[in-house]
């Protein structure tokens, strides 16, 4: 290796390219509005009939969001298969997991609730 | 001897064969095409992943363990009996004492951090076309927006500590106003020490995210990344910066809307 080793630039020093960011401020708006959406139902859908259905919307929406942060701004939707998945797979299992002890708590809250009746 | 005993390359290398394997995961490349340096922060903010998932799971059986109130919003009053209505704990904005804006701060917290990840993809990709002055740009409106995360975060926690005017008569007859890890006037005990538990984890790791990107902009500035003709650490704290984004969103949603 001699004592001036250059390396090489793809790019003409000084000369830098053009910024790139549609795709940025794309999710961007994509986020605000699922987020402004959110607001909307939980301020209009206020009847205690409709808490699970309503709550059902906001986790599915906040699992949309999940994906525009994770695949567009982490850029994993552009990396290898064997990556996407190995990060898919182990968050579907703690969504699997959320969903069974929520479940399992309302099932606790019933049976303490029933307890000495 | 016609046959020779020492091993020689051949054109078909056997599996016990001198020849090296290039298979995938032989050794020598990066098999999911990213460094070594990116991957470990995938695998890191996996295991984050799990720690806030056991605490989003904790919070979420807890929390379905208590009684709900079943009557309509105007009717709702605090009590250890149920767990309170979000919107009824959570209406106070720094500077509007009085007024009644049920999540509206928390909404300006959503946007601020959303912006500040935002303007962490904007840095990144400044980082891919080797822009030093953009990079330093968009760090610094990062590192604002973060801070400005943690303060709000702080007020969050010190209108909630101290609570309203009317506070809560509690069973012992005396009245107790705001919030500590023993009690609280909006419901029962573990209302509160789950939002600082919770809340307190995040604020922590944005914390730490805010102190990694002021030492990458110290980075950036002293012409390190220019010298190693890559700003991939730009990259690996955005990671570590979108992750701390995507776990708000989470706690948001789960504490304050459901």
């Amino acid at each position: 290796m001699s004592a001036h080793a250059t390396t090489e630039h793809a790019y003409v020093p000084g000369e830098i390219a053009k910024p790139n960011t549609g795709w940025i401020w794309k999710t961007f708006w994509v986020l605000v509005v699922i987020t402004a959406v959110e607001f909307a139902i939980a301020f209009a859908m206020t009847s205690p009939d409709l808490r699970t259905f309503r709550n059902s919307i906001f986790i599915v929406l906040t699992i949309l969001k999940a994906f525009f942060i994770v695949g567009e701004f982490m850029h994993l939707k552009h990396e290898t298969k064997s990556l996407i998945w190995t990060i898919l797979i182990p968050t579907s299992l703690l969504v699997w997991l959320v969903v069974a002890l929520v479940t399992e708590g309302s099932s606790i809250g019933e049976t303490l609730s029933h307890m000495f009746s | 001897m016609a046959h020779s005993t020492t091993l020689e390359p051949t054109a078909a290398a056997t599996p016990y064969s001198d020849a090296p394997r290039t298979g995938t995961w032989d050794g020598g490349n990066e098999p999911f095409k990213a460094s070594y340096g990116k991957l470990m922060m995938w695998f890191f903010l996996l295991s984050d992943a799990f720690t806030f998932g056991a605490f989003l799971t904790a919070y979420g059986m807890i929390r379905h363990k208590h009684g709900v109130f079943t009557g309509t919003a105007d009717k709702f009053f605090f009590s250890t009996a149920h767990w309170p209505i979000p919107e009824k704990v959570f209406n106070g904005f720094p500077g509007l004492h009085g007024l009644d804006l049920p999540l509206a701060f928390v909404a300006l917290m959503t946007m601020i951090l959303i912006f500040s990840s935002v303007t962490m993809v904007l840095a990144v990709e400044a980082g891919h076309r080797m822009d030093k002055a953009d990079v330093q740009k968009w760090l610094l409106w990062t590192i604002l927006f973060g801070a400005m995360f943690l303060s709000s975060q702080a007020w969050e926690w010190s209108h909630f500590i101290g609570g309203d005017e009317k506070g809560t008569l509690m069973a012992d007859g005396s009245r107790m106003f705001g919030a500590n890890l023993a009690a609280n006037q909006y419901g029962p005990p573990l209302f509160a020490d789950l939002f600082f538990f919770i809340t307190g984890f995040h604020g922590t790791h944005v914390f730490s995210g805010v102190c990694l990107l002021v030492w990458c902009f110290i980075a950036t500035t002293n012409g390190t990344f220019e010298k190693r003709g890559h700003y991939e650490m730009v990259e690996k704290i955005g990671l570590y910066w979108h992750f701390v984004d995507l776990v708000w969103v989470f706690v948001f949603t789960f504490f304050y809307l459901v």
